[in-house]
Formats: C-alpha cells, sequence, structure tokens
C-alpha cells in the first residue's frame, strides 16, 4: 500500500512538472512565428540554396533588397543588404552600394566578393537574371566588383525590364562559406558558356553540373548577415538568436526567433487560438475559427493586398467550350458574390469582372477603362442567348450539346484545396439550378491534379492567376506555357494544344492579336507601352474568358499586441513580406510591461 | 538447438523473399504514380506568391534529383543501392540521404506509438481480464462499454478532442512540436519534461484509440478460457486465486500476443493521423508528406522500413510463440 502511495506521488509530481511552464513561447525576448513558405526539416542543410533549408528569409538570410507590395511597379524595395542602387532607365545596368556597416555573423564584414560569390552560386541554378543562355530575356552579362562595398551587374543584350528585381532579389551568402563550390575558372567557363559552339555548350554543362553540388551543400554552422543566425532546430521548431553584428540592430527588439512548423492550417489555428504566436503568415480561416481567434486576447487581423486571384479555366479545344458562347454564358450564371462568400468570405473579394489582374492592379492598370469591360453580372437572360447562340439546345429544363447530347459540366479541384472544392460546389449549385447538369470532380492530392490538367484531361478547372505585380508575371499565367506559349532562349514559340503544357489549347491569334506575343512583349516594354499592352490584354481576356475570374485572395495576416507593438498597419507595402524585414525596417518594438 | 536454427533460417529465407517481392511491387507502382514532382514543387511556390520566374529558377535544379534511365535501369540501380545500404536521394529534401531523413522520423514515431502501444496493451489487457471475470457485474459492463466506444471513435476525432480540452480549454499541454527548442537538446531536467509534456497528447490519443481493441479482445479471449475444463479442474482442486488468475491470463494473453507483435511491427508505419494533428515529425508524416511530393526514393525507402518491420516483427512472433506456448514448440504434444 506504501509502494502505491509512493507510486501515485511520484505520478503526480511528474504530471504537475510536465504541465508546468507550457507556452515558451511567453518567453521574455522570445518572438513566435511560422514560416508559411515551407515546412521545417532538421535534416536539411542550412542552404538557402536548397529548396528545404534551415535558412529563414528576413530573419538569416538576406537579399540585396526587398520588395515592396506594389500593386503596379515591380521594381520598387527597400533596402537589403543593399544601401542603395542605381539603375539606367533601360535596366542594362545595376549598380549596387553594400550596407557599409554589414557584416555576417562571425565578424567578417560582408563584402562585394560575397555579392560576386553568391551570383555565382544562382548561375549553377539558372534562370531569371542568372540564366547562362545569353538568349535569355534579362540575363546578366557582367558582374564586376567596383570596389569592396560596390558591385556592378550589366544586363545582356535581350533586356528584361525585372533585371532590376531580379538582381536585387539575389540572396547573399559569405564567400568564405559557399565560396570553394565555385570552382577557380568559374567565371571563365561562365564567359565561354554564354559564347556559341561546342565548347559553349561544354561549358553550360559544367556551370549547370554543380547545381547539385550547391543544393546539397550542408555548411556546419550559419553564417549569416540577417538580424538573426540559426542556433538550432529540430523536426517542429528552429530558434534563432540575434546577429550582434547585424547593421541595424538598433532596430531589432526581440532577443530569439521561434519558428514553429505547422502540418496543416489547424495547428497554425490552435496555435492562434492559444495565444502563441507573435504573426503568422496568411492561413485560409472559416468564419467560426476567425472568431475563436479574435477573442484571444492581443489578436488582431492585418489585411493588405495580395496579387492573387483565383479563376475558372478552361480546356479551349475541348467541346462546347471551344466555342466563346459557352464560356461567356458561364460567366453570366456564375454569381461571383456567392461563390466568393462560400469558399473565402475572408480572405477573397469577388472579381469585379474577368480581366486577368487582381481588382487593386486592374485599377492602377486601367483606369477608368474597367467600366468599359463587360461586368458578366448575373443574368440568366444573356447567358441564354449565348447558349443558343453556340448552338446549345434546351431539352426538359436541362440544356444539352448542339447534337442533343446531354451536356454535363465536371469541374475539377485538387481536394486538398478546401477553398476551391467550396467554390466549386458552389458553381455547380448554381449552374444546375440554371439547367446545366454540373458536377465537381476532385484529384487526389495538387501534384497529380496538376499532371492532369497539364495532360488536357479536364474540360473546366481551378487555376491561379493575376500572379503580379509584374504584367509579364500576371499575363504569363493566361498567356504562357499553359496556353502553349514557350519562351526559350529569348525566342518565343506557341506549341499545339495537347502538347507540352499547353492545356489551355486557345488560338494562337484572336481577332489580329497574338496575346502570347504582347505578354512576351511586357517584359521588355517601358511603362507607356506596358500600359498599353495591358489594356489590349485585359479587353481580349474579358471577351475571349480563357478563365473566369472568381474572387481575388485577400493577403489575411495575424499579429498579436501582447507581446509586440508596431505592427505594419492595413495595406501596407510590406506585408507580404516576413516578419525579420519588418524588424529590420523597425517596425516591431516590445511591449513595455511586457 | 537444431530445430530452432532450421526454424529461424526458413523464416530468414521467407522474409527476405517477401521483403523483395514487397520491395519490386511497390518500386513499380510508386515511379508510376501520376504527378511530376517539379511541376508540383514549381505551383506550390507560385501559390506561395512566387514569381513565375523566381519559382522556375528555385525548382529548375531539382531535375537534377530525378531518376534518370529506364524503369529496369532504374530498378537494377535501386536494388544495386540497397543491398549497399543506400537508400537513395531525397527529392523533396535535396542532397539528403533518404537514410537520414528516415532515421530522423522514425526516433519520433517509437515515442508515441510505442509508448502508446504499450500503455493501452497494459490497460486494455488487465482490465480484459477484469471485465471478463466480473462480465456479469456493473464494473464488467462499463470496462466493455467504454472498449467499445473508445473502439469505434477514429483516432483523429480522439485527438481533435484532447487538443481542445488541453491546449484550448484546459490549456496545460503544448499545442504541437515534438520538444521545445529553447532548451539545450540533451541529458538534462529541462529538455526531458518538455520532451514529456510534447509526447503526452499523442501517447495519450494513440493510447485511449487502440486501448478499446485490446480490453474487448482480451475479454472474450478471458472469456473463452473461462470455460475450459482445465479451469473447472483448477478450482475443483482448490487452487489458489492467484494461480488460477496467472492460467487464465497466461491462455488467454496468447492470441493477443501475435497481435502486439505485429502492432509493434507497425509501429514503424508511424500514425499519421496523430503525428498530423500533433506535428509530430514521425515516419507517418514523412510517408504523407513524400507521396505529396512524389519523392520516389523516400516514398520506397519508407515502404521498405514498413515492410521490414513487419516481416521481424511476424519472425520475432513465430519465435518467440513457441516459447510461450510449449504446444507450438512440440507440435502440439504437451
Amino acid at each position: 500500500m506504501r509502494r502505491l502511495a509512493a507510486i501515485t506521488v511520484t505520478a503526480l509530481i511528474a504530471t504537475v512538472t510536465a504541465c508546468g511552464g507550457v507556452g515558451g513561447s511567453a518567453d521574455s525576448g522570445v518572438y513566435t512565428t511560422i514560416d508559411g513558405a515551407k515546412q521545417i526539416d532538421a535534416t536539411a542543410p542550412i542552404n538557402p540554396f536548397n529548396p528545404q533549408g534551415n535558412t529563414f528569409l528576413g530573419y538569416d538570410a538576406m537579399t540585396l533588397a526587398w520588395p515592396k507590395n506594389d500593386p503596379v511597379d515591380p521594381n520598387r524595395f527597400y533596402p537589403g543588404i543593399a544601401a542603395s542602387w542605381t539603375v539606367t532607365p533601360d535596366q542594362g545596368e545595376v549598380v549596387i552600394h553594400l550596407q557599409p556597416k554589414a557584416r555576417w555573423s562571425d565578424g567578417k564584414p560582408v563584402t562585394s566578393e560575397d555579392v560576386r560569390t553568391s551570383i555565382g552560386l544562382a548561375y549553377t541554378q539558372g534562370g531569371t537574371a542568372y540564366a547562362v543562355d545569353p538568349k535569355a530575356a534579362g540575363s546578366a552579362a557582367d558582374v564586376r566588383v567596383v570596389d569592396a562595398r560596390t558591385v556592378k551587374v550589366t544586363q545582356g543584350a535581350s533586356k528584361s525590364n525585372l533585371f532590376l528585381r531580379n538582381v536585387l532579389s539575389t540572396v547573399v551568402v559569405p564567400a568564405h562559406v559557399f565560396g570553394h563550390l565555385l570552382p577557380a575558372d568559374f567565371w571563365t567557363t561562365l564567359k565561354a558558356a554564354r559564347g556559341t559552339g561546342p565548347a559553349a555548350e561544354k561549358a553550360k554543362a559544367q556551370i549547370t553540373g554543380l547545381a547539385e553540388k550547391v543544393i546539397s551543400f550542408a555548411p556546419a554552422k550559419d553564417v549569416s548577415a540577417g538580424p538573426f543566425t540559426l542556433e538550432r532546430v529540430n523536426p517542429g521548431e528552429a530558434l534563432l538568436v540575434r546577429n550582434k553584428h547585424f547593421y541595424a540592430n538598433q532596430n531589432i527588439a526581440p532577443d530569439r526567433v521561434k519558428v514553429l512548423n505547422y502540418t496543416g492550417n489547424q495547428q497554425i489555428w490552435n496555435y492562434l487560438i492559444s495565444g502563441s504566436l507573435d504573426s503568422a503568415p496568411f492561413t485560409a480561416v472559416p468564419t467560426g475559427v476567425l472568431k475563436r481567434i479574435r477573442e484571444t486576447e492581443g489578436n488582431e487581423v492585418v489585411k493588405g493586398f495580395s496579387p492573387v486571384a483565383v479563376s475558372l479555366a478552361f480546356g479551349q479545344t475541348r467541346k462546347p467550350y471551344d466555342n466563346v458562347h459557352v464560356r461567356r454564358a458561364l460567366a453570366y450564371l456564375i454569381d461571383r458574390s456567392q461563390v466568393t462568400k462560400v469558399a473565402s468570405p475572408e480572405a477573397g473579394t469577388p472579381a469585379k469582372t474577368t480581366t486577368g489582374i487582381h481588382a487593386k492592379s486592374a485599377q492602377a492598370w486601367l483606369g477608368n477603362g474597367i467600366g468599359e469591360l463587360d461586368q458578366y453580372q448575373v443574368d440568366p437572360a444573356k447567358a441564354a442567348k449565348e447558349l443558343e447562340a453556340a448552338g446549345m439546345t434546351r431539352k426538359g429544363g436541362k440544356w444539352a450539346m448542339p447534337d442533343g447530347t446531354p451536356w454535363k459540366v465536371e469541374i475539377h479541384v485538387p481536394a486538398s484545396f478546401s477553398d476551391w472544392v467550396a467554390a466549386a460546389k458552389a458553381i455547380t449549385s448554381q449552374l444546375n439550378d440554371h439547367g446545366i447538369d454540373a458536377t465537381v470532380l476532385t484529384a487526389a492530392d495538387y501534384t497529380l491534379y496538376l499532371d492532369e490538367l497539364a495532360a488536357g484531361k479536364y474540360d473546366v478547372g481551378f487555376w491561379l492567376m493575376a500572379l503580379g505585380p509584374s504584367p509579364y508575371n500576371i499575363y504569363q499565367r493566361i498567356y504562357g506555357s499553359a496556353n502553349g506559349w514557350q519562351l526559350l532562349a529569348g525566342q518565343l514559340t506557341h506549341v499545339p494544344p495537347g502538347t507540352q503544357g499547353n492545356w489551355m489549347g486557345g488560338p494562337e491569334i484572336i481577332d489580329g492579336i497574338n496575346p502570347g506575343a504582347l505578354t512576351s512583349r511586357l517584359n521588355a516594354a517601358n511603362p507607356d507601352e506596358q500600359r498599353r499592352i495591358v489594356g489590349t490584354l485585359a479587353k481580349l481576356t474579358n471577351q475571349q474568358l480563357p478563365v473566369i475570374q472568381l474572387y481575388d485572395y485577400v493577403n489575411t495576416q495575424f499579429v498579436s499586441t501582447s507581446r509586440y507593438t508596431g505592427w505594419p498597419p492595413a495595406d501596407s507595402d510590406v506585408l507580404r513580406l516576413p516578419a525579420g524585414v519588418w524588424m529590420q525596417l523597425g517596425m516591431i518594438k516590445e511591449k513595455a510591461g511586457s | 538447438m537444431n530445430t530452432v536454427i532450421r526454424r529461424l533460417t526458413g523464416h530468414l529465407a521467407r522474409g527476405i523473399a517477401m521483403i523483395w517481392v514487397v520491395t519490386t511491387i511497390s518500386f513499380v507502382i510508386i515511379r508510376n504514380i501520376p504527378g511530376d514532382p517539379v511541376r508540383g514543387q514549381y505551383e506550390k511556390l507560385i501559390e506561395q506568391g512566387m514569381g513565375p520566374d523566381q519559382a522556375e529558377r528555385a525548382t529548375a535544379a531539382l531535375y537534377g534529383f530525378l531518376p534518370t534511365g529506364s524503369l529496369w535501369d532504374q530498378y537494377t540501380g535501386y536494388l544495386n543501392g540497397l543491398i549497399h545500404g543506400d537508400l537513395g536521394q531525397s527529392l523533396s529534401t535535396p542532397g539528403t540521404g533518404v537514410a537520414t531523413l528516415i532515421g530522423s522520423a522514425a526516433k519520433w514515431t517509437v515515442l508515441p506509438v510505442l509508448g502508446g502501444t504499450l500503455l493501452s496493451f497494459l490497460l486494455g489487457v488487465t482490465l480484459g481480464v477484469y471485465a471478463a471475470i466480473k462480465r456479469s457485474g456493473k464494473l464488467g459492463d462499463a470496462l466493455a462499454i467504454s472498449g467499445s466506444l473508445l473502439h469505434g471513435v477514429p483516432q483523429y476525432v480522439i485527438g481533435l478532442l484532447v487538443t481542445a480540452i488541453f491546449t484550448t480549454l484546459w490549456p496545460i499541454l503544448p499545442a504541437g512540436g515534438p520538444v521545445d527548442i529553447s532548451f539545450e537538446p540533451g541529458f538534462n531536467a529541462a529538455y526531458i519534461v518538455s520532451l514529456v509534456q510534447h509526447a503526452t497528447l499523442p501517447v495519450l490519443t494513440y493510447a485511449l484509440a487502440s486501448y478499446g481493441g485490446w480490453i474487448l479482445a482480451m475479454k472474450s479471449s478471458v472469456a473463452t478460457v473461462l470455460g475450459d475444463d482445465f479451469i473447472l479442474a483448477a478450482e475443483l482442486r482448490g487452487l489458489k486465486r492467484s494461480v488460477l488468475f496467472r492460467y487464465i491470463a497466461r491462455n488467454a494473453i496468447l492470441p493477443l500476443f501475435t497481435i502486439l507483435a505485429l502492432s509493434l511491427g507497425m509501429l514503424f508505419g508511424g500514425a499519421i493521423f496523430i503525428e498530423t494533428i500533433f506535428n509530430y515529425p514521425g515516419l507517418g508524416l514523412l510517408l504523407v508528406n513524400s507521396i505529396g511530393a512524389r519523392d520516389y526514393a523516400l516514398m520506397g525507402g519508407t515502404f521498405l522500413v514498413i515492410t521490414v518491420a513487419i516481416v521481424v516483427a511476424n519472425i520475432a512472433a513465430d519465435l518467440l510463440y513457441a516459447v510461450i506456448d510449449p504446444r507450438v514448440r512440440t507440435g502440439g504434444a504437451a
């Protein structure tokens, strides 16, 4: 009996001990957040070139500059490792001046050689400003160290107006840690690779052959120039501690940052409800859960612009969606407000119409021109006229194909996207009410969905669009590779529907306009020409409806005022940046008495 | 002794053949799962707000980690790697070996699943005996009903329920993760307490979810044994209750022993729902993520570990069964 009592007491003490001290996040000087960009993998290297790498942009990993959330201009930035920069009007030459006080966490200064090495490493990964192919639009032709704190990057002959953006987005790593990954003759090889002939091909292969080595490299410890450095990581959390050498240390309030892993939105909701997080990235939240999150003391919601929209896209080679009248009829029957209310009431606003652009950007690009476009307000009578114009027939209250066979609208969505599934169900319900037999079909996961979409297996499916702020990026989603236009080595080609990922299958020329060519032109056009092209593409998209724009996403973030203050206000142009950048900019301060 | 060695050799030969068959079948299935992992990763980045060019750059190098060559070449290369202890390179964590990832996840699976299995087994078996002996009383009924109820509730419901209770309504335990990163890893009180705190809800969920099965099985088994002639004979011979209880328990537990051994083998399959709910980075979560990312090497490696664990558990159960049940050892002559 005495033994039993002893065991019971021990168990009680253990339980009390185990249950005590929960909520370490509330420790003074600790900032707790979640990195929405990736799940934590404790086995991944501390390497920003590794997609799963244990580096956290804005906290330890630094880019030259941080993009502002501007609805129109993609070339507006806040300083990062670069204190300032100058650019020629044609973006042919970018001169970067580094922060004079920038140091790595091991105390060594950040120099131009670090930037040059980082650019060299970026070349091994290919793409954007650092494409090895000299014909690729917007690729750098030369990287020159001007002095210890100044670097000049020159654009090649095939110009892109995104060159500055892509250069300033370069992640900077220390040459004394990563430099050995580049062979001694790297820059000579790169020069050879930018030529022509077999020697150039061999040199290209040598450079791209370094990609795996660069991705796999695992430094023994984190040497960063950001406000924090990674102290340790386990599969559930990462701990970053203050970098005493950070150039703007006076701006940084927390001593430590805890990044929590998450495997699903439910965990973020739980963390928010329990008041554990100081800030959380955008997460889809049902209304009831949002209410509970708001009820937790200190929790606040900050909303801002997010250049992303969701649409219903058509396989335009598949009948009857090859007929523009059918697509228009569907646009007249879908109540976008109702769909948004059901699918994304907190993080979406109904699309005003289909332009291909997020409403906020569209206002800036098109101005009053939006009013001249068809708004596609719900109008069953117009829809019926459009369907009749397409030769569709109505039998027993149900619309049928022109040859009299039943018309069944199958809307495909990935099962894991709850707002898309809800939106698809709302749409099918609306279509059924108007005599169109519609069903929702789900793909097991997003990877499978994309594969089947690209293979042209779907008549109608959901598609992310309006990915701004660059107008090229926006229209590339509609008139890019998914619709047959491919830009390889600066050469634009159009491949037939059903091949090489062309699942949208729209015509190459519509009313004398080649939308893919215009989209590609957006890359190099000056602002006036861009405006004209965007106007043309918005009108064409509105008339032809390769997609029906359903709702524009709203960047909905959560912050807690319990421990920190100075959060970005609603619609701030830093809202899409990590909280580490907010700290760098001096925005977050410890709450008095916390 | 020769018999044991002969049995063991036979088991091992069959086990290796089984592992090869399962490995081959899973290899073919995995390589034929539709979905382009690089496109999936690209769209994931787009969804997170990355520009198309940037996303393209971030994913282009992943092509180097995809398997190349004919299916046969890939298969022979895979088998050759396995023979040399190489499970390949992960695509979702490029540059990291599959064995490293599995090793890292395995330790987080063992704690909640093993803890939960043993806890539920001990509780279920002990209370199952009482439920059978007192089956006509209120206690027996209550125990049987608790078993039936918990047996019918899915793991994820129990998980969500205990999360709501212990992290929101009465917030005394952490909502997720394996351990608080603030504490220095090692054999120190703060770290161990944190480990226990974080493991409590996953273990509790697993134990509650499995407890019903054990109690019902044990109750049924004991009830069967209670009707056997040898129990009647023992009672008539006036044996002490403790001796009688041992007779009952030892005979009734035999069928459960096999289930326990297989459960321990299944342990390496992880507990997907529990790991997901509690953000516990075990093998189940690793497998699910690898399927989502179409990480062929990681999927193959995880399936292999699960297969080997089950085969080994089967062999162990078979051999140990002979130890605890003399009838098996002597071909039923005892």
